[in-house]
């Protein structure tokens, strides 16, 4: 329509496109089988190459928040029943704000099994967990630096305390891309509430904005303004669409030497795209009522959670490469048998069903799934109304967690605590170690898997991390 | 005496040794000492206790031993045997060092440590000689490998003994006073004109249309679009004086200075409590720079208001600097730890937003890259040891926006007041449940029931009689209460300030609203943490400057410039005094540089917050230079730096030329500036001026934080907060509260807006030196899709129906508006058959009406039992809230006018400035 730009077809707009996003998109577009995710050739979520040849392409990160306990959980400690409400006092100004003054050892209310034919120890309250235990492999080396929440979720999330820095999952999506380009390469899950630190958990810190985590909610539009405001129809949005394109190419040939506009042009037509498909790849009404129960949807106490396990499935399987997870009410100071059963109740089945169906379908080999929390929690107590009451409070230099798929050995237990597990003392590592070591089995070298911000060319685990070996056999 | 062995020790390192200094030769070891302290020592050497794979380069016979393989690590004379070499060389899989791809060296510096183990791995100390290398006036010794910089000395003899390229400390030097050249008569042209035309190109881009020109000068100055159209009779120079005259030359220049400083209204983590007077400061900011108060006194007043003066409102306003960063303080934190995570961030911060230099490497060892000794970051930090919180009493200023507070603070009240009377209700229910109690036991009084039996009492009445949820609703509500009692604060004549003294027990749960009479304890004395762990202090330190800067280092030439008192009080004011210096190095460039950032999208140093050795470098470091003295020589006024630049003819050139295919091959990255880089509007741009073009825009400046519309599910989206949910997000009642400029709403660390976010502002955590402008598809979804967007545009539909009588001059308007040019024939002619279309689509499509929740349904997991808890939260306040324009109250042509709107407000031509 205008005189300059009236030679530009539409499929010469598109062809165009030869820089950034455009390329990624023409593939998309001109994709004819719709049922395969749209892999980008280039632009910042390009699939990449692993550093190395590594089983797991995805991770499902199930975040405890809250600071699960490891001695009410994965870590029996006998010990503590003999101690138990024997007051003792502690002298570790550093420890804890909590952990001063008079204070009782508290036992697991919890009675513990062995669970599969690697005989791993759990306690009673997961019984479906309990199924696949051969898959675990429980971690129980792990310490921290802080024992407050928002500090402490930050740095298991992003490896820096403060806050601002990229989350585990922005790494992972910079340095593999994603393998479909309709959704997000970075995926959070949280229950109701957001977590304690809230976005900055999930926040791309200093590396580009496509590597931020995409909260899809459980309510409401799963991407937020994924659907047009006040009901406009795909008819209008179409027409305005093109009305935008023709006012965009007019522009870019008055201005012909402003490579970003190209890049925001295509963005319109690929998010176009992605609210006509997103919703029905988010839809759980298309899982048959089996798949439905394995996970524990629709049924009192699991349905939350069982709906955010099953949709991780679906996104991995989608080709969305980083799921996190987010569950808290792990904080159980007082009431801890009552807390954590409930607590358990809610992940159980949900997460055993995740295992296991991820193993159905061939994707548990190439999915890396972690289930941890920020922190662990104390052997003892400053009992508040007697022995009924007793919980535990935060504790860095003990926890447990575990890890599934991925290439990873299960059935296992690497590290351990002391005998009543107030602090690691077998495979000791920090935080760090974990990172390049989680890093690792995505096929990622943390060492490589740098950003230069500045003054310095940066990484998850901050400072460089030593890959936990114990794990990775 | 301690201070005479150090100065000693200096000049014999200064003085260095002549035999490695000597060896540019092959095989020396000088250069090889530099490597080893540059990327080996940190892991090898510098803590003796962790020795990584226990192999030590500190020594010659240990670096020769190797470390746990039992090898040895360098067989003299025999490089391709020598597993250093190997390791270095990444030629094997199993060692490759440094670990870290960045880290790797040079094939140069590879090839210096080869001939090195040729010629026999010779060690030499570093000693000292009787004839040391000339010594320069910035007090360096220039030596052929480099210059050697005494600093008040690094953890270890090899870092004091490191050799500098000169190019990478060029920031340390004295600003000089270069001459201009002479290819044009603007300076800033001759500079540029010089470099521009050593690379064979002509000369700058043709001069920009006045319609670009005026966008583009006008959305610098203000951060808004050109008011009223562009008159031709106004020469430039007159509209760059309008612009900076204008109020919203201050809202603009603050906002650059608030991402730097990190400014929020709430403090982080758990509980993200507000900062009742944090306005104040964001208001302080906006006041200097509309005042353009000489940047000098600006860092004095931030840095020691309270030493200035302390009986000066605005002066202890100005101090809220030194609290911006996030910061909390509760029953679950050690008050050690969150006393050094302050005193940490503060020295970072001073450094990255006043000197350009990141201070927080040296924390935990001397810098790797830059001559900053882990010392002088403690002494930094000792001048903060007496920084104190409080809450200080500072009358309103004439200045400051208080016209609203009556109506505001009954808001506040009014919620706060539905909270108080839940939390009574809940009472009252356990009264009632006690007496029922006490009627079945058939008794009158508690006190005729054994105590074991009695129900308790609390803070809060008693949990007797009351269900799961109560309880749970128990904490949120005494939670929501400590939130709006705070809330209440921010009316009270009192400056988030600081003052200087011993430490006073400040927690965010108890903050402290006077300075104590009577101070009691002593200024906390700064260690040297070892590692940077508080666990493990080394050596104390007295306060002190970075004493690698040319003229600062006071053991070798004390005055009063570089010297800090070590009183408690006054501490601050003598750094400010060295900062806020033409003998400073690093602050005037540092600045003009941020300022030459805001016009040319990046700075003469492309990171502004780091001027040191893994910074950029400066593309024209004499125009830096020239511009760093010019400044100075003109008091320090900001206003002129930016009529200096916008007059050059660089500054008002096009963004494309004919010969651009030319260009990008001689300089793709425009570090020349042969044509002018366009930018994205930022988001508060592009918000700020959709209210314009809509003309929902409400200028009113000032006050404390509104709340802008944000989309309703993150508004109303829990969050969690220390045990407890926050109270949800509601925006202000009335459209003129909420549709202020976007530097005025309330921000909230952890809950970002996500219309902004989008648009990249940055969060609050890190400072920010520069705004990233990425492309993502979220953006379409913020401003193609969202309410916030429709709304905008419908609004300036019903602007343009009201303002105007036919379609054709709506439509011009519209362009006018969002574009600030004529719109062509071949435009009008297809929006109109836009408009056309439109309509009757809208007329066949009705919008269905959408209401406000009263109520929101609310659900955590109950900590104490595991379980969900539901509930629902009282949104009463959105019952008198004014909605803004909604397409169901208007005409299906003003709908269809509205998509028009809707679709200028995404073009590329509105979204970015040429």
């Amino acid at each position: 329509m205008f005189a300059d730009s009236s030679s530009v077809s539409r499929r010469n707009f598109l062809y165009g496109l030869s820089v950034g996003l455009g390329a990624a998109a023409l593939n998309m577009l001109l994709q004819a089988d719709e049922s395969s995710p749209p892999v980008a050739a280039v632009g910042p979520l390009a699939a990449q190459p692993q550093h190395h040849v590594a089983r797991a392409k995805a991770c499902i990160f199930l975040f405890m928040e809250g600071g699960p306990s490891h001695l009410d959980t994965f870590d029996p400690k006998p010990k503590l029943a003999d101690l138990h409400m024997q007051e003792f006092t502690r002298q570790d100004k550093f420890a804890s704000a909590m952990s001063s003054g008079k204070r009782y050892y508290v036992k697991s209310p919890f009675e513990f099994h062995q669970a599969g034919e690697s005989g791993l120890w759990m306690c009673d309250r997961f019984e479906h967990l309990a199924k696949v235990a051969d898959e675990l492999c429980v971690y129980k080396g792990l310490q921290v630096d802080s024992v407050d929440h928002p500090t402490a979720c930050y740095q298991m999330n992003t490896g820096n305390r403060f806050g601002g820095d990229p989350a585990f999952g922005a790494w992972t999506t910079y340095g593999l891309g994603t393998e479909n380009q309709n959704l997000p390469a970075f995926v959070v899950l949280p229950e109701g509430a957001y977590p304690q630190g809230g976005a900055a958990n999930w926040s791309n810190g200093f590396l580009p904005a496509h590597f931020q985590g995409t909260p899809l909610r459980s309510g409401g539009s799963p991407i937020l303004d994924l659907a047009p405001a006040y009901g406009a129809t795909r008819t209008a949005q179409r027409a305005n669409l093109d009305l935008l394109a023709e006012l965009n190419q007019a522009d870019q040939a008055r201005n012909p030497h402003h490579a970003e506009v190209a890049a925001r042009m295509e963005a319109y037509e690929l998010a176009f795209r992605m609210q006509a498909e997103v919703p029905g790849i988010l839809d759980l009404a298309q899982e048959s009522q089996q798949t439905l129960d394995l996970y524990g949807v629709g049924q009192e106490g699991t349905d939350s959670f069982g709906r955010r396990c099953l949709l991780a499935r679906k996104l991995v399987e989608r080709g969305v490469r980083f799921v996190q997870l987010f569950e808290g009410g792990w904080d159980s100071h007082d009431y801890i048998e009552r807390a954590h059963t409930q607590r358990i109740r809610a992940i159980d089945q949900p997460m055993a069903a995740l295992l296991a169906d991820l193993k159905r379908l061939g994707l548990l080999e190439s999915t890396l799934v972690v289930w941890g929390g920020e922190f662990g929690r104390s052997p003892d107590n400053g009992v508040r109304g007697g022995a009924n009451v007793a919980g535990r409070d935060h504790n860095a230099r003990a926890m447990a967690l575990w890890l599934a798929g991925g290439g990873v050995q299960g059935g296992r237990v690497v590290g351990a605590t002391d005998e009543l597990g107030a602090t690691a003392v077998e495979t000791v590592h920090h935080v760090r170690d974990l990172h390049a070591t989680l890093l690792h089995l995505l096929g990622l070298s943390d060492n490589k898997l740098t950003y230069f911000h500045e003054g310095r060319f940066k990484q998850l685990s901050q400072v460089g991390g030593k890959l936990i070996k114990e794990l990775l056999a | 005496m301690r201070n005479v062995v150090r100065i000693l020790t200096l000049a014999l390192l200064v003085a260095g040794d002549d035999r490695a200094a000597a060896g540019e030769g092959r095989g020396a070891f000088a250069p090889v000492r530099a490597i080893l302290v540059e990327k080996c020592l940190v892991c090898h050497g510098n803590d003796a206790d962790d020795l990584q794979g226990n192999y030590d380069l500190r020594t010659r016979a240990a670096a020769l031993r190797g470390g746990e393989s039992g090898q040895p690590a360098i067989m003299p004379g025999k490089p391709d045997e020598s597993p250093l070499l190997r390791a270095v060389a990444w030629q094997d899989d199993a060692l490759q060092m440094p670990p870290k791809e960045n880290d790797r060296l040079s094939a140069e510096q590879i090839d210096t440590l080869r001939r090195w183990i040729v010629a026999g791995a010779q060690w030499e100390a570093p000693a000292a000689t009787a004839a040391g290398p000339a010594r320069s006036a910035d007090g360096w010794a220039s030596e052929p490998g480099g210059v050697r910089i005494a600093t008040s000395g690094g953890l270890s003899n090899d870092w004091d003994a490191r050799l500098y390229d000169s190019d990478a400390v060029w920031a340390y030097r004295p600003i000089r006073r270069p001459e201009v050249p002479t290819h044009a008569t603007h300076p800033i042209d001759a500079f540029l004109l010089e470099k521009l035309r050593a690379r064979g190109i002509d000369g700058f881009a043709p001069p920009a249309n006045s319609t670009t020109l005026a966008r583009r000068a006008a959305f610098d100055l203000t951060g808004l679009p050109p008011a009223g159209g562009v008159s031709e009779e106004e020469a430039f120079s007159e509209t760059i004086q309008r612009l900076l005259e204008s109020p919203h030359y201050g809202e603009r220049q603050a906002q650059h200075w608030l991402d730097v400083v990190r400014y929020a209204d709430t403090a982080g983590f758990s509980n993200d409590f507000e900062r009742p007077h944090a306005w104040r400061y964001r208001d302080y900011v906006i006041r200097s720079f509309q005042a353009d108060k000489p940047f000098d006194q600006f860092i004095r007043e931030q840095l020691a208001g309270d030493e200035l003066d302390s009986q000066d409102p605005e002066l202890l306003i100005a101090t809220g600097y030194l609290r911006m960063g996030p910061w909390e303080h509760t029953g679950m934190t050690v008050a050690a730890v969150t006393r050094q995570q302050y005193l940490d961030d503060v020295t970072h911060q001073v450094g990255v937003s006043l000197l350009g230099q990141g201070l927080r490497c040296a924390s935990c060892h001397d810098h790797k890259f830059d001559p900053l000794p882990t010392k002088d970051y403690y002494r930094m930090q000792a001048i903060f040891a007496p920084v104190q919180f409080a809450q200080r009493s500072a009358e309103f200023l004439p200045s400051e926006n208080v016209r609203h507070f009556a109506e505001a603070r009954a808001q506040v009240q009014a919620r706060l007041d539905r909270v108080l009377a839940a939390q009574e209700a809940l009472k009252q229910k356990n009264k009632e449940a006690i007496a029922a109690f006490l009627a079945e036991r058939g008794v009158k009084s508690l006190d005729e029931i054994p105590a074991g039996e009695r129900p308790k009492a609390d803070y809060l009445g008693g949990t007797f009689g009351l269900t799961k949820t109560d309880l749970s609703l128990r904490k949120i509500q005494q939670k929501s209460r400590m939130y709006l009692e705070r809330e209440l604060q921010r009316f009270e004549p009192a400056a988030l300030a600081v003052y200087s003294g011993p430490p006073n027990g400040y927690t965010s749960l108890k903050p402290l609203y006077a300075v104590p009479a009577k101070p009691k304890g002593t200024v906390q004395v700064v260690n040297i943490l070892t590692g940077g762990a508080l666990e493990s202090p080394s050596e104390a330190v007295s306060p002190g400057v970075l004493s690698a800067m040319a003229g600062s280092n006071e053991a070798l030439a004390p005055s009063a410039w570089n010297t800090i008192p070590s009183d408690s009080s006054g501490r601050r004011l003598a750094l400010a005094q060295w900062i806020a210096s033409s003998h400073n190095t690093l602050t005037a460039r540092v600045i003009v540089n941020r300022v030459w950032q805001q016009h040319f999208g990046r700075g003469l140093v492309a990171t502004p917050n780091n001027f040191g050795k893994m910074g950029a470098r400066p593309t024209h470091p004499e125009l830096l230079d020239w511009l760093a003295t010019w400044l100075i020589d003109r008091g320090w006024s900001l206003q002129r730096l930016h009529t200096l630049i916008m007059t050059s003819a660089a500054y008002q050139q096009s963004s494309q030329r004919p010969d651009m295919d030319k260009l990008q091959a001689i300089d793709a990255r425009n570090d020349l500036l042969a044509w002018f880089p366009p930018r994205r509007l930022s988001a508060e741009e592009i918000r700020d001026a959709m209210l314009l073009a809509s003309g929902e825009l409400n200028r009113a400046a000032g006050g404390p934080g509104v709340y802008p519309e944000m989309n309703w599910e993150v508004a109303l989206q829990p969050r969690h907060i220390m045990g407890s949910v926050a109270p949800a997000y509601l925006p202000s009642r009335t459209p003129a509260e909420r549709n202020r400029r976007t530097i005025y709403a309330f921000r909230i660390r952890t809950l970002p807006d996500p219309l902004l976010e989008v648009f990249n502002r940055p969060g609050s955590e890190a400072s920010c030196e520069r705004r990233d402008e990425t492309t993502v598809t979220p953006q379409v979804f913020a401003l193609f899709n969202s309410e916030q967007a429709a709304n905008r545009a419908l609004a300036m539909a019903a602007r343009l129906q009201r303002e105007h009588a036919s379609e054709e001059p709506r439509l011009a308007a519209a362009f006018q508006l969002v574009y600030g040019r004529e719109i062509s024939p071949a435009e009008q002619a297809r929006c109109l058959a836009h408009l056309t279309k439109m309509t009757a689509h809208h007329r066949a499509h009705p919008p269905t009406p959408t209401e406000l929740p009263t109520s929101v349904r609310r659900g955590m997991v109950e900590e104490l039992t595991g379980e969900m808890v539901y509930w629902d939260e009282d949104l009463s306040p959105l019952k008198d809230y004014q909605r803004d324009l909604l397409p169901w109250q208007v005409q299906p042509e003003v709908r269809a006018l509205a998509d028009v709107c809707l679709v200028l407000l995404n073009s590329n031509e509105f979204l970015y400035v040429r």
